[in-house]
């Protein structure tokens, strides 16, 4: 069986299709560089010295490498700080996420419910509400609840999430009965049986879920700037795009530095797990 | 369970009071963890998604006042919606936006899912090169942008040292700013929905195009006969859900532009932001979300509904 597109090995012996497809191949290279040049060009910002970056026409290289842009870059804001409560938002919400979608998912996907499709409704309709017609109602319920400026308001509403809750309904609904079955006759209550088989089966779509959660938190810097008042409480987009992206006085070079800085890590990971990572996002399907 | 059973049970006849008193039991025992697992998130999702939503409704009929208190205003925050110019310049800003997002954006991955599915070697390399831009957070981008739309940026420099002349104000000329806006968020999306696409297209079974070829059609005719009808419902799909995620775009436009210049960026989301915000009147910010929320509705509706039919044929 050969191993054929929509082009055949027979098309390609024609002269015509043959340019036709070299011209393709060459427009593929050309995104391919418009999408590495701009994250090069941060770097490489990132490293010349101040006059340089502003001089015309821009250049790619830098004439003289300066490192200690990045030390410069490192102590302008608490990068520290800001990069801990990135974090502490992502792992509340990743641990909110699986305990309360993953036990809702469980039951609506594997145990008896009564009116189930009413249920289903009840979440599922949310899906359908698009949330920037109540975004400011949902800041003002969160300031009624009292959750303003604490983690809490980015950890409970985390389980609040239609679509997650779909992704891991879908995947405990690929999940063979008989195994829980098996489980049931040995004696495991339905608790066990979630957090012994469900949970330990279902690694591929918490790390599907935990690529979701990672780039909302990594990337939301609006949102949080609403609901956080103390400086010392703001995730790192947030303290990047007021201190660096607002800022009026900050040398062109060192705010590249710095934006390399939070460029990198998730660039890193994503091309030490592209193949995992790219898999992930197909399970997310359509519906991110 | 019929309601002759349910009528005879005022007489308590011994076997049925038995009945009755172990019923709560018996649904005790067959439903009780599943609604023990759901309570948790059911608590969840109506005290953060179901509570804002209808206090989103009760807030447009009153002004908010952090200090002294909420006050029923009735429609006055209705009337200042429909009164206030800029209400106008938003919805057109916000149509003119999902215009250009459409014939800037939606064709581009999908030719490119089409393009790179061709290319036998190296497909990861491309692969992973279209989805870098997602990968990075978007305050990042947002002051890369700004460097490379600058008048003195190298995109500038490439135009004038090319064809010569003046240069263009990527961002402060109210003619290319929500270009320029669009132009950004292609580059940094399109990635994500050209992974779907090109799943979809390496999913269609090659003996179709083999079939096709051998009763002669041509390259274009298979495209068009073949790989476009086998995307069509997720083409659709993503055809919703762009315009519905483009109807509420604020945020480029708020940390690139704030709206400007002269509100050429003030979409219709990014102006309730700023009755939040710098209007401080949150009771017109709600009012306008209902307002926007009465529209979409519709669009949800289509939404919900192709979604139930992927859903069946998948």
């Amino acid at each position: 069986m050969m191993d054929r597109g929509i082009l055949s090995g027979y098309d390609l012996k024609r002269k015509r299709t043959r340019i036709g497809y070299s011209v393709m191949i060459a427009i593929a290279l050309l995104m391919s560089i418009t999408m590495i040049y701009p994250v090069l060009t941060t770097m490489l910002n990132g490293l010349k010295d101040n006059a340089e970056v502003n001089s015309f026409p821009p250049k790619f290289l830098p004439q003289s490498w300066n490192w200690s842009n990045f030390d410069a870059a490192w102590n302008y804001i608490e990068l520290p700080l800001f990069l801990r409560n990135t974090l502490l938002i992502f792992g509340g919400n990743m641990l909110m996420s699986i305990i309360v979608l993953g036990l809702a998912s469980f039951s609506l996907s594997r145990l008896n419910l009564p009116y189930r499709r009413a249920i289903e409704m009840f979440f599922m309709i949310t899906l359908f509400i698009p949330p920037t017609t109540y975004l400011i109602p949902n800041f003002l319920n969160l300031k009624d609840l009292g959750l303003l400026d604490s983690f809490f308001a980015f950890w409970l509403p985390a389980g609040a999430n239609a679509f997650f809750l779909l992704l891991l309904k879908n995947f405990f609904d690929g999940i063979s009965m008989e195994i829980f079955e098996a489980a049931r006759i040995d004696g495991a209550s339905e608790l066990s049986c979630f957090i012994r088989i469900a949970v330990p089966l279902s690694l591929p779509i918490f790390a599907t879920l935990a690529i979701f959660v990672f780039a909302s938190a990594w990337n939301d810097w609006f949102w949080p700037s609403l609901i956080m008042h103390k400086d010392s409480h703001y995730p790192l987009s947030t303290a990047i795009y007021k201190y660096v992206i607002q800022a009026k006085m900050l040398n062109l070079n060192i705010r590249f530095a710095i934006l390399t800085l939070v460029m990198l890590p998730p660039i890193v990971v994503f091309l030490l797990f592209q193949r995992f990572i790219i898999r992930g996002l197909h399970l997310g399907g359509v519906k991110g | 369970m019929n309601p002759l059973t349910k009528s005879t049970t005022s007489v308590p006849i011994g076997p049925q009071a038995a009945a009755r008193r172990s019923r709560p039991q018996v649904l005790l025992r067959k439903y009780g963890w599943s609604l023990a697992f759901l309570l948790p998130a059911a608590a969840i999702f109506l005290l953060f998604l179901w509570l804002p939503i209808m206090k989103g409704f009760v807030y447009s009929f009153y002004s908010i006042d952090f200090v002294n208190g909420n006050k029923f205003t009735g429609l006055d925050n209705y009337r200042t919606v429909l009164a206030d110019p800029d209400v106008r310049i938003a919805i057109k800003n916000t149509l003119y936006y999902m215009f250009l997002c459409l014939i800037i954006g939606f064709w581009v991955p999908i030719v490119f899912a089409i393009a790179i599915s061709e290319i036998k070697r190296f497909q990861g390399v491309f692969r992973v090169a279209a989805y870098l831009p997602n990968v990075i957070p978007v305050v990042v981008l947002y002051g890369l942008w700004r460097w490379l739309y600058d008048p003195v940026g190298p995109i500038n420099a490439s135009i004038t040292s090319l064809w010569g002349g003046e240069g263009i104000s990527f961002l402060s000329d109210t003619s290319w700013s929500m270009i320029s806006l669009v132009f950004m968020e292609t580059w940094q999306q399109f990635g994500s929905a050209m992974l779907l696409y090109l799943a979809a297209v390496l999913s269609i079974p090659r003996d179709w195009y083999e079939a096709a070829e051998i009763d002669g059609a041509g390259i274009w005719q298979r495209i068009r006969h073949i790989t476009l009808p086998s995307l069509r419902s997720l083409i659709l799909l993503m055809l919703v859900l762009q315009i519905i995620g483009t109807s509420q775009a604020y945020q480029s436009q708020l940390a690139l532009l704030d709206g400007g210049p002269m509100n050429a960026t003030l979409t219709y989301a990014l102006l309730i932001v700023k009755y939040a915000t710098t209007r401080l009147d949150m009771g017109t910010a709600s009012a306008m979300g209902v307002l926007m929320f009465l529209v979409l509705g519709v669009l949800a509706m289509l939404h919900f509904r192709l979604d139930r039919k992927g859903g069946d044929a998948a």
